[in-house]
């Protein structure tokens, strides 16, 4: 009883190893094709492989761009692109806040030099004010404003 | 990660293969190569990362889509459904027997030189249309399998199916060649 399927799998067994034999006569007949193909299709597949290499250290290149970027000058330049990826990564963010960082401390540089501005040039004519011979109130009498404008016409 | 030589041989290892495997799926030496560039260019820009190892695996699957890209833009999607129905014919010969078919063939190729019906070039250029007629899925099954040598689960892998749907592909493909070779005629 147990012979049947033995014999079963056996006979599949030779079917495969058959097919299998047949299938890679084929295939060599199908290589033994492929290597006669024409001269012009032969250099248009070189050409096609050429552009794929040529792709393919762009997108390298563009991988690789940011480091480039970030870096700065030329030394750092080097020795970052050849590194791999994220190896600093609070480093390279830390550079990047820099230009940022600038422009803040700049404006507040600004406003603080305006306000102190401010504050001398209205010193300068309290000064004047108080060393004056006119007393400050004459300022608040309406017949001298009056005097004033009429002498400045 | 592939170096540009590692790309550059295996691409070279490939291209002709490459080049047949299309030319027979859309028939257009032309169009072939378009797609195989467009695959190669895809390959290195996608996963010219990637270690030389895979790369076997990756590309066909990139062929594949490729050539199904090209379909699509030439919208003859419904050539393709009619050579994905073509094996019905094949199931028609129920009681073939691929043993005795082979061993004539063996018997045939022994007892007849090619050079007396028909050049090498002729009986290649046979064995190329049958596997050309072959449909796509079949054909895609047994040029991975037996061609591009890949195992079982690579082929499954590479075509998106299972590895019975693979072996089952094969299995068809090589009878339906036996069968059409035979009546040419042809033993490989």
């Amino acid at each position: 009883m147990k012979n049947v399927p033995m014999n079963l799998s056996h006979q599949n067994a030779e079917l495969e190893a058959l097919q299998a034999r047949y299938a890679l006569r084929v295939a060599a007949a199908l290589s033994e094709q492929a290597e006669g193909i024409d001269h012009g299709v032969s250099e248009r597949l070189r050409f096609a492989r050429e552009q794929a290499l040529v792709r393919a250290r762009a997108a390298r290149s563009a991988a690789a761009a940011p480091f480039v970027s970030v870096a700065g000058n030329g030394s750092a330049t080097l020795s970052m692109a050849g590194g791999p990826r994220g190896s600093s990564p609070w480093w390279f963010r830390m550079a990047s806040a820099l230009p940022l960082l600038a422009l803040v401390g700049g404006l507040v540089l600004i406003q603080s030099q305006h306000v102190r501005h401010q504050i001398s040039a209205a010193a300068e004519i309290d000064l004047d004010l108080l060393l004056d011979d006119l007393p400050p109130a004459a300022y608040g009498d309406p017949g001298f404003v009056e005097y004033l404008k009429t002498n400045r016409d | 990660m592939a170096t540009d030589k590692e790309l550059s041989d295996f691409l070279r290892s490939v291209e002709k293969r490459a080049f047949k495997r299309t030319a027979y799926t859309v028939r257009d030496e032309d169009a072939a190569l378009d797609i195989v560039q467009d695959s190669m260019i895809r390959l290195a820009e996608s996963y010219g990362d990637r270690p030389a190892l895979e790369l076997p695996l990756v590309f066909p699957r990139i062929l594949s889509n490729a050539t199904m890209d090209w379909f699509r833009r030439q919208k003859v999607r419904t050539a393709v459904v009619q050579n994905f129905s073509a094996f019905e014919s094949a199931e028609e010969h129920g009681d073939f027997d691929l043993l005795e078919m082979l061993e004539a063939a063996d018997g045939y190729a022994a007892s007849e030189s090619a050079s007396d019906t028909m050049s090498r070039a002729q009986v290649l250029q046979a064995i190329e249309a049958e596997v050309a007629n072959l449909p796509t899925r079949q054909r895609e099954a047994f040029l991975l399998r037996y061609w591009e040598e890949f195992d079982v689960a690579e082929t499954a892998a590479a075509m998106g199916c299972s590895e019975g749907s693979v072996k089952t592909h094969c299995s068809r493909a090589v009878h339906a060649l036996a069968t059409a070779l035979k009546a040419r005629g042809i033993a490989p």
